[in-house]
């Protein structure tokens, strides 16, 4: 049940199709992955016509199921040569799932240069051309498209520099104010997008929570318990609408596993300067927001709105975000981590992957660490794709070739998160072993390393570590699959009536009979299939590591290593 | 002896004058643990999830030594 809206670009044709039944079961990160592995050729050029970009809500996407808006991107990444899922949050996940549209598939390659917009609605899906919009910033995409179409609609789309082919680029849809900074950002599959010549997707309906559920009055009573689980969690109940993500700036900071000056410590004296709490404060203060949702239906109201002083607003700043422009680049300014947000949003490029190619520029003496003005000069060259803005928008690796620096915190080409992997030794091994690269939310060790949340790991030992990571990550790939915001985790890993909840959501919605068992193995199943197309992409064991300093260097403050060795890397997916 | 508190997300609330991150110097007897602390600066302790001493998580019976450093925090999650 359910259809998938294919869009060939060499034809130039949309058609909806019936959703397959060996996809009936699959939506979100299953379903993207499980697409690619069945349609790309894994050795194919990301960025040539055999690649596809998928997009797809997830499983409980569309329905009243608090906080499952989340839209998965997937693709053959330009980034780490792999498979790639990038989610976010945002308007459209819902609105595709309440128009019963399991999944977009966009294959194949114009063979002119003129661009287009796929619009798809309860009548039908069009391929309208958009020549108008190319080369626009993703904001003025957004305001344009809401004006033409209406303020109902999802927009969908990339900025200049996935329109640029850059491999920085992400894909990005609007919150319910129109800010399109929700974003699918790793991995380059904004540059996918514009390889096809596709510069936005509008989702035209007013529906949130219109997704067919089999079995209404079960349904309820699961979404009701699950809320409530949600509520009563002190993290996802008050603790992260009340400072959002980047009140991790302070704890990372304080355990000392904050990537400082790209990678070099873990601690930044000024480091509560750009964190949730004085973000919370100046936001309140300028009229903005310090609580806010990013999605219909969302408990959690992790998101924010940050006023800055050019009168433009940045919604959210996030953790990763203050993180990667600001103590890896040793920059202490809020307002200078917003204005790079908010460029980065509009160009269309990743905050992190961006953060860590500023930090290999400014160690390459290209820029001088701490020098926000020039980190905002700099990322304004994107845009105008000068030589320096191209080796930005292509990322951390491709700037450490260019300017000969070595330290470049990447795993599989892709730029490392906020958790330096000697001090948060789990991260370390999601970072080496996941089929994404170095993505901190496909195994967030960082729960039980750092936070406490579903035990306690102690970051600074091996010990532990492996079997941390292996559980995140299959767990972590079955929530990416539900549609689910993959904050519900810290619910689920302490309330033992959480997963029971979903699992209950899931079997009314889909009449099924599903115990927590399968949860597992749609997990397992999906880091399979993801595992084997990079197999076949040319992956071996050998990239299930992380670049040498990381082994051989101390990291200060605690002077730890990592010491995780390939041995132990490799039992990671002994399932 | 000499130690250092900094207290986040929220708890500085609790401290007259007190602002998130920054240090709070404070001459505290041999002995002292990290749970006496928290009598000591009247933070009632079902607010605080997280001590660190000195970047390290620790329990609230944890003796604290000369300089150290300690961090207290709520419940605290993000991505």
């Amino acid at each position: 049940m359910g259809k998938i809206l294919r869009v060939n670009m060499s034809d130039r044709v949309a058609r909806l199709e019936e959703l397959p039944e060996k996809y009936s079961l699959l939506g979100g990160r299953a379903l993207t992955s499980q697409i690619v592995f069945d349609e790309v050729p894994p050795d194919c050029n990301p960025l040539g016509p055999f690649n596809k970009l998928v997009i797809a809500p997830g499983l409980l996407s569309g329905t009243t199921a608090p906080s499952s808006g989340r839209l998965s991107v997937g693709g053959k990444s330009p980034l780490t040569g792999g498979i790639k899922e990038a989610n976010a949050g945002g308007v459209s996940s819902q609105k595709l799932a309440s128009l019963g549209i399991k999944a977009v598939i966009i294959e194949g390659r114009p063979s002119t240069d003129d661009w287009y917009l796929v619009k798809v609605s309860a009548a039908g899906a069009d391929l309208i051309p958009a020549n108008d919009l190319a080369g626009k910033g993703t904001y003025e995409v957004t305001a344009v498209l809401l004006e033409r179409y209406g303020k109902e609609v999802g927009v969908i789309t990339i900025g200049p520099a996935g329109e640029m082919l850059m491999a920085t680029a992400g894909v990005t849809n609007n919150d319910n104010e129109g800010n399109s900074s929700r974003y699918a950002g790793r991995g380059g599959l904004g540059a996918v997008m514009g390889s096809k010549h596709v510069k936005a997707i509008v989702v035209d309906t007013g529906e949130h929570f219109g997704a067919r559920v089999k079995d209404v009055e079960q349904f309820r009573a699961a979404a009701r318990k699950f809320t409530e689980c949600l509520r009563k969690h002190p993290i996802t109940g008050s603790g992260l609408a009340a400072y959002g993500t980047d009140i991790l700036m302070n704890i990372v900071n304080e355990v000392g596993a904050l990537p400082t000056r790209n990678f070099h410590s873990g601690h930044f004296d000024q480091a509560r300067e750009v964190s949730g709490e004085k973000l919370a404060e100046v936001a309140v203060a300028r009229g903005g927001k310090a609580t806010h949702s990013c999605m219909p239906g969302c408990v959690m109201h992790c998101s924010n709105i940050y006023p800055m002083p050019d009168g433009k607003v940045c919604a959210p700043i996030e953790y990763e975000t203050a993180w990667a422009l600001g103590p890896n680049l040793e920059n202490a300014n809020l307002d200078i981590v917003a204005k790079l947000n908010y460029i980065c949003n509009d160009v269309g490029l990743d905050t992190i992957e961006t953060g860590c190619a500023l930090g290999v520029l400014m160690e390459a003496g290209v820029l001088p660490f701490g020098d926000g003005e020039a980190a905002v000069k700099a990322l304004e060259e994107v845009e105008k794709a000068t030589p320096l803005g191209r080796i930005i928008g292509s990322g951390s690796v491709c700037a450490g070739k260019v300017f000969g620096i070595t330290h470049v915190p990447a795993a599989k080409g892709q730029g490392m998160p906020g958790y330096d992997p000697r001090a948060c030794k789990g991260n370390g091994v999601t970072y080496a072993t996941s089929p994404m690269g170095a993505d901190h939310t496909a195994g967030y060790a960082v729960t039980a390393n750092i936070l406490r949340s579903g035990g306690y790991v102690d970051p600074l030992k091996p010990d532990g570590q492996v079997e941390l990571s292996r559980n995140l990550q299959i767990a972590t790939a079955a929530i990416d699959s539900a549609g689910l915001c993959l904050f519900v985790a810290f619910a689920v890993l302490d309330d033992p009536e959480a997963l029971p909840a979903i699992i209950a959501m899931l079997n009314a919605q889909y009449g099924l009979q599903m115990t927590a068992e399968d949860v597992t193995k749609l997990g397992q199943q999906v880091l399979r299939t993801e595992r084997e197309f990079n197999r076949l992409a040319g992956f071996t064991g050998a990239d299930d590591s992380l670049p040498e300093f990381f082994v051989l260097e101390e990291f200060p403050p605690h002077n730890t290593r990592f010491d995780i060795d390939a041995k132990e890397l490799s039992q990671v997916f002994n399932f | 002896m000499d130690v250092e508190v900094r207290v986040f997300g929220g708890l500085e609330s609790l401290i007259p004058g007190a602002r998130f991150g920054q240090g709070i110097p404070l001459e505290v007897q041999e002995g002292c643990s990290v749970g006496l602390l928290l009598n000591r600066l009247a933070i009632p302790r079902e607010k605080v999830f997280t001590m660190l001493v000195n970047g390290c998580h620790v329990t609230a019976d944890a003796i604290l030594k000369e300089g150290d450093r300690i961090s207290l925090f709520p419940a605290i999650g993000g991505g």
